[in-house]
């Protein structure tokens, strides 16, 4: 903190030896007014460089407080990350609720379709073959009647499939909230990088050890996952290596 | 054959119901996670059930346990479909004494393999 070369003065050397000229003749009111001169200019130095030291830590506190993006963070961003979330959770939700009640709109208008088409053909078979009796005859050619009249349903597959299609726009704007979060999450850690730094911290440990109590969930593509299995198959490996 | 279906996405279990149904099955049921679903199963109405893991309340794999636990219910198949990949995991839910194992995605043919599969061991 000190630096010593500047005590050991030519000046400095010069006082001292006066110093021991004058106790040696006990010249006692020389001695301490040297002494005090010495301590005055020791002090000056302890005074300058705490006040250098004071300047620094002030001027570390203030750029930290000028750039006034933490507390941001903290009070808006954050908060409004977490309402974007949400939203995605809500927009995602939304998404697969229209397409799912599309699909089950649509699925049995097909299947009676298709049966009755296996019917139909069944029947015109026979009727081609010359198999099929009048009155027989008279229940085909109302089937197709009524085939024909089903067939109109297939306009409302058709909006129900429109329907399956718009709802895919969640992609796109659950992309882009999902980006805006993700730039954010790298502020958050760019500011806590320089709040660790400033506070002279170690440098933060290398990832602790996850609780291997919590759930994994999904696996995300990117983040590596210690001893899992990656897809139906090795599940299937795995289970039958224990005799299943 | 009465299966009961737990997940607590509304969204995945309208996914398996539907394909439960494409393959025959029209008689299900749901519950939001554990806790609903084993006073479901106490009434003895379901011959299958398909269960998620990760849940509030109770777990899948607590779900599972209990199955096995109680008389009256330990003879019912259980096939889990869940997303958790964990080898240990997977080891928990054998030991514990599931019949199936689906990881999240899944498709229509392996829900479908499985459950032939286990409908072909019980007989």
């Amino acid at each position: 903190m000190f630096e010593d070369k500047e005590l050991i003065t030519d000046d400095n050397i010069a006082r001292v030896k006066d110093l021991l000229v004058c106790m040696e003749k006990g010249n006692e009111e020389d001695a301490i007014e040297i002494i005090d001169e010495l301590t005055t200019i020791r002090e000056t130095e302890l005074y300058q460089d705490m006040g250098k030291l004071t300047r620094e830590l002030h001027d570390a506190i203030s750029n930290f407080g000028i750039d006034d993006s933490i507390s941001k963070l903290a009070e808006k961003s954050i908060p409004d990350a977490r309402e974007r979330l949400n939203y995605v959770i809500s927009k995602t939700d939304e998404a697969a609720n229209q397409t799912l009640e599309a699909i089950e709109e649509s699925i049995p208008i097909c299947d009676n379709l298709n049966n009755q088409a296996l019917e139909l053909h069944d029947s015109w078979k026979k009727f081609t073959n010359r198999e099929l009796s009048a009155d027989e005859f008279r229940t085909l050619s109302r089937e197709i009647t009524e085939f024909f009249d089903n067939t109109q349903k297939l306009s409302s597959v058709k909006g129900y499939l429109t329907t399956v299609l718009l709802a895919q726009e969640y992609q796109d704007l659950t992309g882009q909230i999902i980006k805006k979060v993700i730039t954010l999450v790298g502020e958050v850690e760019d500011k806590l990088v320089g709040l660790v730094q400033l506070t002279g911290a170690p440098q933060v440990k290398k990832e602790t050890e996850s609780e291997s109590a919590s759930l994994d969930g999904p696996p995300v593509p990117g983040i590596a996952h210690k001893d899992t299995v990656s897809g139906q198959d090795e599940v299937d490996d795995l289970l039958s290596s224990l005799g299943f | 054959m009465k299966i009961l279906v737990v997940d607590d996405f509304s969204t995945m279990r309208r996914i398996i119901k539907n394909l439960l149904r494409d393959l025959g099955f029209n008689n299900t049921d749901e519950a939001d996670d554990g806790l609903t679903a084993l006073p479901m199963l106490k009434t003895g109405k379901y011959d299958l059930l398909v269960t998620d893991w990760n849940m509030p309340g109770m777990q899948g794999i607590d779900l599972l346990k209990a199955v096995r636990a109680d008389e009256s219910l330990q003879n019912i198949p259980v096939l889990m479909v869940t997303a958790e990949q964990k080898k240990e995991q997977i080891v928990e839910a054998a030991q514990a004494g599931v019949n199936g194992y689906i990881v999240k995605p899944f498709t229509a043919l392996i829900l479908k393999e499985k459950l032939e599969k286990i409908f072909a061991r019980i007989g």
